[in-house]
């Protein structure tokens, strides 16, 4: 990057999960609402040309082009970021120095990618972390902080479309955002390997508990659209009902004594009461009968067992206790890390390609400059000869038009063809184009 | 003409085959894109060799061995689009499109000679006939081997092997819609078929084609097949138990094809 006055300094500034515990990131997050201002404040400072905030529970990073005078990295740019981190969310620097890191250019470039396409997310593979970077993004040049003007073109705007690409290259490449890797989401997935859509399914939920309430939200937001409750208190069952009822969702209780009557409406049931074996063979026998042959998915999560794992045996039951759960999970871990290494690999790629490009830049259009001013210059000088022909009353025609058009830009052509060789960098010999 | 189109169509399905391979066993979906548009270029090519090859034999309907296997080809090829399409799953094409392939690939490099005289070849009812029972064959394929799919993934998720149950197999529930709408689909395909072949047969042969092997074959083939959906609709039989009785019609229908060759009716020589 020959000519950084041009196009300013690329520099990242930021804490995450590996750098920075818990309370400084709280201190340090910046709420959605608020983003736009933190945005435009932060474009503000001094030296600064372009900006972005990216704010999620795991960072908080400050994306920067600065200015630089004479072509070198800005020494004191890290320091205007800090400033900023400390006047705007009055946090004291000490507080803030032993966590923070700092990135120039291609590093930035690296990790910007890396973040967009997950790889630096606390699960890997997770896919909220795109759609944050794009709302920064967006809220970035709603508040004029991304912009090109007519001394410079933006270097952020290009940068983080590039990101957005590797990202969907990562997705569409690797199987990184493939598999679930939490107890809820492996329930919720292994769910959909039997039903399909879980729309319009019902979920029987038997125990309380904060990991089956977790599994059935996730079942829930997964499509499913009834929830049925059941537990020894049948005040704590209406109570779990009330909490999970939406309008969307028709909830509803089960009395204890009466479960195994009424265990067949549901498609998908979780226990969690720790009670003993509550679901024996004879009644999965019983529940597959009544459900005539129609699946059924136990996931117990309970601890002793809730369910007979002979009911596995049954055709129509699939039973998942948390053991099988944390087995799938594990195994979509280790699959995930495999698919990064691949990933990473993507990101080292495209972080060439980037770097290429950029430094390519300031020669494309010290080039584009140069063509411009010399076909400026050949206008003028054939309007010129046209006009001295044209007071002699010696019209061209179309042809010797023709014909002196093309000996121009020739000329020019293979005039400018050293000089623009020269400009990128290459001994490489080519052939003017003088058509 | 003809024949250069449907060797592209078998060029294309081979093409869809091996590439829906890694499509749907390792859920890579570039190889998707390349699966589908061949399968879509081969259906289109082998339609065109089709009409083809029967408008220049100046009979409507497929009536020879080359031609039947070309037809159901076709039939299999389209049902492999219209599954993934309607089910968004291209996990059928593991196996209905080296099927369609194979199907295809005789008529393609030996074209049948077989000399037809049969007044009524030139008949659209005859062609129906054929064409009813081919897509009535080729729904109990589809259902057989939707049937097998859901086996596959029953034992899988019962032995808690995730890791390979995620790569393609459709959900439990897909394929047992597949399995039971198919037959559905085949089971009026199958009823008029009949009917038309009887309606024909009684005309122009007499009470006498009811004694012919493929007949009474095609009779007992049709009442199994009732009897095959009646107690999947109302016992819910899934798994094994299905796949088995699948098995059985799938069977009872080769047995039908094969008595073509005992078949005085089905031989389209003049009476």
């Amino acid at each position: 990057m020959s000519d950084q006055t041009k196009l300013g300094c690329l520099l990242l500034v930021g804490v995450n999960h590996t750098t920075a515990p818990l309370d400084v990131r709280e201190r340090l997050a910046i709420p959605v609402a608020r983003l736009a201002d933190a945005t435009r404040s932060l474009a503000g400072q001094p030296g600064i040309r372009e900006a972005l905030i990216l704010s999620t529970c795991n960072r908080v990073e400050l994306l920067t082009v600065t200015e630089s005078a004479n072509g070198t990295e800005d020494s004191t740019a890290p320091a205007t970021a800090l400033n900023f981190l400390h006047q705007y969310l009055n946090i004291p620097t000490a507080a803030v120095t032993p966590h923070l890191y700092t990135l120039r250019e291609r590093e930035a470039i690296r990790h910007l990618f890396r973040v967009a396409s997950s790889l630096d997310s606390m699960v890997v593979g997770e896919p909220q972390i795109l759609g944050q970077v794009k709302e920064s993004w967006n809220i970035a040049r709603e508040v004029g902080a991304i912009n090109s003007t007519e001394a410079f073109s933006s270097m952020l705007d290009p940068l983080l479309q590039r990101a957005f690409s590797v990202a969907k290259r990562v997705r569409t490449e690797t199987q990184i955002g493939s598999s679930s890797v939490s107890i809820a989401s492996v329930a919720a997935e292994l769910a959909r390997k039997i039903f399909g859509s879980l729309a319009n399914k019902t979920i029987l939920l038997v125990g309380a508990g904060k990991m089956s309430d977790l599994a059935a939200k996730h079942l829930i937001q997964q499509g499913a659209t009834t929830l049925l409750v059941s537990n020894r208190t049948e005040a704590r069952a209406e109570k779990i009902a009330d909490t999970l009822r939406t309008p969307d969702i028709t909830t509803g209780v089960i009395p204890y004594g009466q479960l195994h009557e009424q265990t067949h409406r549901a498609d998908i049931i979780i226990t969690s009461t720790g009670a003993g074996q509550i679901f024996s063979p004879d009644n999965g026998r019983t529940l597959v009968h009544r459900r005539r042959n129609r699946p059924v998915f136990f996931i117990d999560i309970a601890v002793p067992r809730d369910v007979n794992p002979a009911v596995n045996n049954l055709e129509g039951c699939f039973v998942y206790d948390i053991d099988d759960l944390q087995q799938v999970a594990q195994e979509n871990q280790i699959q995930r890390s495999r698919e990064a290494e691949t990933a990473e690999s993507i990101v080292q790629l495209e972080v060439e390609r980037y770097g290429e490009r950029l430094a390519q830049a300031p020669a494309t259009e010290a080039i584009k400059q140069l063509q411009s001013s010399a076909e400026a210059l050949r206008e003028a000088e054939l309007a010129r000869t046209a006009q001295r022909l044209a007071n002699l009353n010696v019209p061209l025609t179309p042809e010797q038009q023709s014909a002196i058009e093309h000996l121009t830009r020739s000329l020019i052509n293979k005039l400018l063809h050293p000089q623009i060789i020269a400009l990128r960098g290459t001994d490489t010999k080519r052939r003017t184009d003088d058509d | 003409m003809a024949l250069l189109w449907l060797r592209i169509a078998v060029l294309l399905y081979g093409i869809a085959a091996l590439a829906v391979l890694p499509a749907a066993l390792y859920n890579r979906p570039r190889w998707r894109h390349i699966a589908m548009p061949a399968a879509l270029i081969a259906v289109f090519f082998h339609f065109v060799a089709l009409a083809e090859m029967l408008n220049a034999a100046h009979h409507a309907l497929p009536v020879d061995t080359h031609e039947s296997l070309s037809m159901l080809g076709l039939l299999l090829g389209a049902a492999f689009l219209v599954l993934a399409t309607v089910y968004r799953t291209v996990s059928f094409g593991v196996f209905l499109l080296p099927v369609a392939a194979l199907l295809t690939l005789v008529p393609a490099f030996r074209p049948g000679a077989e000399v037809l005289d049969y007044p009524l070849l030139h008949t659209g009812w005859l062609f129906l006939h054929v064409a009813l029972l081919l897509a009535a064959y080729a729904a109990l394929l589809i259902s057989l081997i939707a049937s097998v799919l859901y086996l596959i993934q029953e034992r899988r998720l019962k032995q808690k092997r995730t890791s390979q149950a995620r790569s393609w197999l459709p959900p439990l529930e897909t394929t047992d819609q597949i399995a039971l709408k198919s037959l559905l689909f085949g089971l009026p395909c199958m009823t008029a078929g009949l009917l038309i072949g009887s309606v024909v047969a009684l005309e122009t042969i007499g009470p006498a084609f009811f004694a012919d092997p493929k007949v009474l074959l095609s009779l007992a083939m049709w009442v199994v097949y009732i009897a095959m959906i009646y107690i999947r609709r109302h016992s819910g039989l899934r798994g094994r138990r299905a796949v088995y009785l699948s098995g059985f019609v799938f069977l009872i229908v080769l047995a039908v094809w094969a008595a073509n060759q005992l078949s005085v009716v089905h031989r389209f020589r003049a009476p």
